[in-house]
C-alpha cells in the first residue's frame, strides 16, 4: 500500500519537475522532430532504394525508438542531482519505501517517453505515416516503447548511482547512443547494409524492438516479432534494473 | 524514557577511518541538547547514524527507546531531521515541498492541508506559499526545509548545523522556532558552531573532539569547571604566529602565581585564573620588565567558547566557516 501511493507521489514529483521546465521538455522532443522532419526528407531516395516506399513511413519506427532512447538516458542525471542536493538524504530519512525511490523514477521515465512517442506519431500521421493496424497498433507501439525506454532508463540509473556524475552518464550516453543507432535497422533496411553491420544489427537490442513497431506500422500484426522484442527487452530490464537495484541498495545503505 | 540513549557507540568506515570511538551519552526527553565539536569532529556521522542514515559499527544506539537499526521505519515516523545544507526541491512550491514531505510521511487529506496551512503560517511563508521556491531568499530556503521536517510532528528534532549560511536576522529566526518548538515539549538535538545561542538555549550539551566526548554537562556546569576568568593576550609587533615572542610571553607569564592555565590561541595568548582583574596588573609589570609590549589586555569571565577551547585546543569561528562554505556552494552548485 505504502509502496504504490509513495511511488505515486515519487511519480508525480518528477511529472511536475518536468512541466515546470519546458526547455527540457522542449528540447527532449527537438531531436526526434529534427529528425522526423528533416532526416525523412533528406534520406527520402532510400526509399527508392528499398523498393519504391515512403521512408519516412519505414523510418518513423526507428525515430520514436531513437527518442526513447535518448530520453531514457536523462534519467540518470536526474538521479545524481538527487543525490548531490541531499534530497535523496532527506527522503531517505522518511519512512517512504525505498523501492518506491527508484520506481517513482522509472513510472515517470516510461511515462514521459510514452507521451512524446505519442507528439511523433502525431506528427508522423501528418507527414502521411498510417499504422496499418490502427488503433491497436499505436496502442501496442507506445507500450512498446515505453517498456524500451523503462528497461533502458536502467542503464542511466545504474552509472549515475555508480559514478555520482551527470557528466559522465551524459559522456557515456552521448557516446553509445549513435553507434547503436545506426547499426541497428532504426534508420535503415538490412539489406542495404554493409556485410558486418549487418551481423552487428542482428544482435542489436534496438533492431529487435524497431522491427516490431515497423511491421505494426507498415506490415501489420507479427507477433513473432512482436513477442521476441518483448522477450529481448526484457532481458534488457532485467541486466539494467538489477544493476540499478544492486547500485542503489549501496547508495542507500 | 531517554529521547537518545547512546552507549559505546563506534563507527569505523570501509577505508579504516574510525570517525567514532566509543561514544556514550543521553539526552532526556523534551531537551535541548547541543553536540559540539570542530570540523571532522564526528558530529555529523553521529547524526546520521541517530537519523537511521548510516550503520553504525558497534555499541548502543536508541532513538525514543527503539533500536535505530532493528526498528528504522518506528524512528523515522518519530523524528525530524535537519541536514547541514538547505535541501528543497526547488521546482516545486513551498506548498508542495511540504505536502511531498507529509505524503512520505503518511499523512493526506483535510489533516495534511491544514497541518501545512499552519506550518506555512509558523514560518512566515504564508505569502510565498505558492511560488516557486527557486524565487526565495536563502533565509526562506532554510525556513521551508525546517517546516518541511516538521509536517508529521516529529517527537524529537534533529538538526545538523541549520543556521549555518544565515544572514543574523535569518538565523535569530531560525533560533526562536527552534525555542518555540522545544517548549511545545519536543526534544532537540543539534549542532551548530552558535555557541552564544547554545548557551542561552541548550539545557545540555557534549563536546566531540576526533570522534570522542571530551566534556558534557549544562552550560553553567561546564563554565563554572573552568572556574576562571580569562584573560586575553595581544602582543605587539609580532603576529600571533611568530613563535619566540610568543614563548618568551609563556616563560613570563609562568614566573607568575596565581594562573591556572596558559593556552594559545589565534589572537595571542589566553590565561585562565581565578579573580584574572587583580592579576592584570602583575602582567603588565611583568611584559614591562620583560620588555614584551602588549598591543591589549582583556578580562572577561568565561564563556562557552573558553569551553570549547579548553577541550579541543580549538576555537570556533562561524565567520570563517560561513566564508567557506558560502564560496564552497558555488563550486558545487550547478543547476
Amino acid at each position: 500500500m505504502s509502496l504504490a501511493s509513495d511511488s505515486y507521489y515519487m511519480f508525480l514529483r518528477w511529472m511536475k519537475k518536468l512541466v515546470r521546465n519546458p526547455i527540457l521538455l522542449f528540447f527532449s522532443l527537438f531531436q526526434p522532430i529534427i529528425f522526423l522532419v528533416l532526416f525523412t526528407q533528406l534520406f527520402s531516395s532510400f526509399g527508392l532504394l528499398l523498393g519504391g516506399i515512403n521512408y519516412t513511413i519505414f523510418a518513423t519506427a526507428g525515430i520514436v525508438l531513437q527518442n526513447a532512447f535518448s530520453s531514457a538516458f536523462q534519467s540518470g542525471t536526474a538521479v545524481v542531482d538527487d543525490i548531490k542536493s541531499g534530497f535523496l538524504t532527506k527522503m531517505l530519512a522518511t519512512p517512504a519505501s525505498r523501492a518506491s525511490i527508484l520506481l517513482g523514477r522509472l513510472l515517470s521515465d516510461a511515462f514521459r517517453v510514452f507521451a512524446q512517442s505519442l507528439i511523433i506519431l502525431v506528427l508522423a500521421y501528418g507527414l502521411g505515416v498510417f499504422p496499418v493496424t490502427g488503433f491497436i497498433g499505436y496502442v501496442l507501439i507506445l507500450f512498446t516503447v515505453a517498456f524500451f525506454g523503462l528497461a533502458w532508463s536502467g542503464i542511466s540509473l545504474a552509472l549515475g548511482l555508480r559514478t555520482k556524475s551527470a557528466e559522465t552518464v551524459f559522456g557515456i550516453a552521448g557516446t553509445l547512443t549513435f553507434p547503436l543507432l545506426f547499426m541497428s535497422t532504426a534508420l535503415m533496411d538490412k539489406r542495404l547494409m554493409p556485410e558486418w553491420m549487418k551481423s552487428v544489427s542482428a544482435y542489436n537490442p534496438i533492431s529487435f524492438a524497431v522491427n516490431a513497431i515497423r511491421d505494426l506500422i507498415m506490415i501489420g500484426y507479427n507477433w513473432n516479432s512482436f513477442l521476441l522484442s518483448f522477450g529481448v527487452i526484457s532481458l534488457i530490464a532485467i541486466l539494467t534494473l538489477g544493476a540499478t537495484i544492486y547500485e542503489f541498495r549501496k547508495v542507500v545503505s | 524514557m531517554p529521547a537518545v540513549q547512546v552507549e559505546n557507540l563506534v563507527k569505523t568506515y570501509g577505508d579504516g577511518t574510525q570517525a567514532v570511538k566509543g561514544i556514550s551519552f543521553k539526552v532526556d526527553d523534551g531537551e535541548f541538547f547541543g553536540f559540539l565539536g570542530p570540523n571532522g569532529a564526528g558530529k555529523s556521522t553521529t547524526i546520521k547514524i541517530l537519523t537511521t542514515l548510516l550503520r553504525k559499527t558497534s555499541g548502543l544506539a536508541n532513538v525514543a527507546g527503539l533500536e535505530i537499526e532493528h526498528d528504522a521505519q518506528k524512528v523515522r515516523k518519530l523524528i525530524g531531521v535537519q541536514m547541514q545544507d538547505t535541501v528543497i526541491d526547488e521546482d516545486l512550491t513551498g506548498r508542495e515541498n511540504l505536502e511531498l514531505q507529509g505524503h512520505l510521511q503518511q499523512m493526506h487529506g483535510e489533516e495534511l492541508k491544514e497541518r501545512v496551512n499552519e506550518l506555512l503560517k509558523v514560518v512566515d511563508l504564508g505569502d510565498a506559499a505558492d511560488k516557486r521556491s527557486a524565487y526565495y531568499s536563502g533565509g526562506m530556503k532554510k525556513r521551508l526545509d525546517l517546516a518541511s521536517t516538521l509536517v508529521h510532528r516529529p517527537k524529537i528534532l534533529f538538526l545538523d548545523e541549520p543556521t549555518t549560511g544565515l544572514d543574523p536576522q535569518s538565523r535569530a529566526q531560525v533560533w526562536s522556532y527552534l525555542k518555540g518548538l522545544n517548549q511545545t515539549g519536543m526534544t532537540i538535538f543539534i549542532t551548530t558552531q552558535y555557541l552564544e545561542e547554545v548557551d542561552r538555549l541548550c539545557r545540555r550539551l557534549a563536546i566531540l573532539d576526533h570522534g570522542e566526548i571530551v566534556a558534557q554537562g549544562s552550560p553553567s556546569e561546564l563554565k563554572s569547571e573552568i572556574g576562571a576568568d580569562r584573560i586575553t593576550l595581544a602582543l605587539a609587533n609580532g603576529n600571533p604566529g611568530t613563535g619566540s615572542l610568543k614563548d618568551m610571553a609563556k616563560q613570563v607569564l609562568g614566573g607568575l602565581g596565581g594562573i591556572k592555565e596558559i593556552v594559545d590561541s589565534d589572537e595571542g595568548i589566553v590565561v585562565y585564573a581565578k579573580n584574572g582583574g587583580f592579576l592584570v596588573p602583575d602582567i603588565v609589570r611583568a611584559f614591562d620588565t620583560a620588555e614584551i609590549k602588549l598591543s591589549s589586555i582583556g578580562v572577561s569571565s568565561p564563556t562557552l567558547d573558553d569551553v570549547f577551547l579548553k577541550h579541543t585546543g580549538r576555537r570556533i569561528r562561524p565567520e570563517e566557516i560561513d566564508k567557506s562554505r558560502a564560496s564552497g556552494m558555488f563550486g558545487r552548485r550547478r543547476r
